[in-house]
């Protein structure tokens, strides 16, 4: 590098900083800037001077109309990420109900964890008459059992604005860990908001929302203060039929 | 996850961008609400028209919502990065409505200067004091330097455009660019100082 061809670079740099160089000329000064460090001095100087040409303008204030239109764009694209990782997560959880999964749902759970997991899927005939509420719209209540004997057994009790989901015969979990429950409707996994621990007994139990349209009751082990989204395997996970 | 807007609030841009990434709506509403305002001023300023430069602007959001992951610190402020996307699509925008001129005026900050004192941040304060510094450099500027640099960057042309639109040597372009540039720059650093 001489200084001619420094000279020759240099008087570009103020067009390269405003963005006022033909692409070919740009592409040409930015190779020259890899091999000359005064060049790529000088341009750290002057480039403030240029993003600040922004500051200086007059202020107007956009139409309120704008930022609807943005939020509304935004929102629904975020509906459609959670949609598909919501939708990502009852695929695998499926495949590890079918026992063909490879891999936990998000953070592999503990070791001390492992003997706790199980899966309950419930006919839809066993569950779907108690859980459907009848024509009074509330009320039904089922218990299943899995696993050999003594077996943790859940049930889930349709109160009509809601339910209960009692487990019993669980694990105790690891210090640190407490119980989160999820159910899976239209596709997506909505948090129950209610985290719970074994007692001595191994009985546990939460409340759960209305099961209007719930596909899958899950239950996960999550960090204490529980978790926005699922971060490991369902321990259990209940189907429940339309 | 979703963050609250009261903790989205408190974070910087920087620390907005991961979130953003990770298509959190709060988080992009708080940094639209931060910068929305010059993005659309910049946008206006170039293409001239309300409408456009709300169609420039919602584009160049956009485009961070989708893109916010691929920020990089190193080649400057969140901010500038934004503006920079607002400045070339405004250009675009320009360019594809053939024959028409840009505005090209430094003049009235009476919208800013309407703002209550108290409703400025320390963020907020130093983009003034930035923003009077910028327009009082231009302001000093010889007439010739401040009409290349307002041609080159609100008007997107490129110093050879500007050399056959003002009928001088390119040359004299680059001369007159980078004189002015460099005056705005001393009074940036002096305004640091």
């Amino acid at each position: 590098m001489n200084d001619d061809d420094h000279v020759h670079w240099s008087e570009d740099l103020a067009a390269h900083a405003l963005g006022a160089l033909e692409p070919e000329r740009a592409a040409e000064l930015e190779r020259h800037l890899e091999d000359c460090e005064r060049c790529r001095e000088e341009l750290l100087w002057l480039t403030p001077a240029a993003q600040a040409l922004p500051e200086g303008v007059e202020r107007v204030e956009p139409s309120p109309r704008l930022r609807a239109r943005l939020m509304a764009e935004v929102e629904a694209d975020a509906r459609e990420a959670h949609r598909a990782a919501a939708g990502g997560f009852r695929q695998r959880a499926a495949a590890w109900l079918r026992g063909s999964g490879s891999g936990p749902i998000g953070l592999r759970p503990a070791a001390g964890i492992a003997a706790l997991l199980l899966v309950v899927t419930v006919a839809g005939l066993a569950l779907g008459g108690a859980l459907g509420g009848g024509s009074d719209g509330g009320g039904g209540e089922s218990t299943i059992v899995a696993g050999k004997p003594p077996g943790v057994t859940a049930t889930m009790v349709d109160e009509g604005d809601g339910g209960t989901l009692r487990l019993a015969n669980v694990h105790q979990l690891p210090d640190g860990r407490v119980l989160e429950a999820w159910v899976l409707r239209d596709g997506e996994v909505e948090a129950v908001r209610a985290l719970f621990v074994p007692d001595h007994q191994g009985q546990a139990s939460t409340q759960l929302p209305p099961m209007a349209g719930v596909e899958e009751v899950m239950v996960t082990a999550e960090p204490k203060g529980g978790s926005e989204t699922p971060t490991g395997k369902p321990l259990i996970a209940i189907s429940v039929p339309g | 996850m979703t963050v609250k807007r009261e903790k989205a609030e408190r974070l910087a841009d920087e620390e907005l961008m991961p979130l953003i990434g990770e298509k959190d709506p709060e988080a992009f509403a708080v940094f639209y609400d931060r910068h929305g305002g010059v993005a659309y001023s910049l946008a206006y300023r170039i293409v001239g028209e309300r409408g456009a430069a709300e169609d420039v602007t919602q584009e160049a959001f956009i485009s961070v919502w989708r893109s916010g992951a691929r920020f990089d610190r190193a080649r400057g402020s969140v901010r500038s990065w934004m503006l920079s996307i607002v400045r070339n699509r405004a250009i675009d925008a320009l360019r594809s409505r053939a024959g028409k001129a840009p505005k090209l005026s430094f003049d009235d900050d009476a919208i800013l200067e309407q703002r209550p004192a108290e409703e400025l941040t320390e963020e907020e304060a130093m983009r003034r004091e930035t923003a009077t510094e910028v327009r009082g450099a231009l302001g000093e500027l010889p007439g010739e330097q401040a009409k290349v640099i307002e041609l080159a960057y609100f008007g997107g042309f490129s110093q050879s455009e500007i050399s056959r639109m003002l009928g001088v040597p390119l040359g004299t372009v680059k001369g007159r660019m980078r004189l002015g540039l460099e005056k705005i720059r001393g009074e940036l650093a002096e305004g640091l100082a």
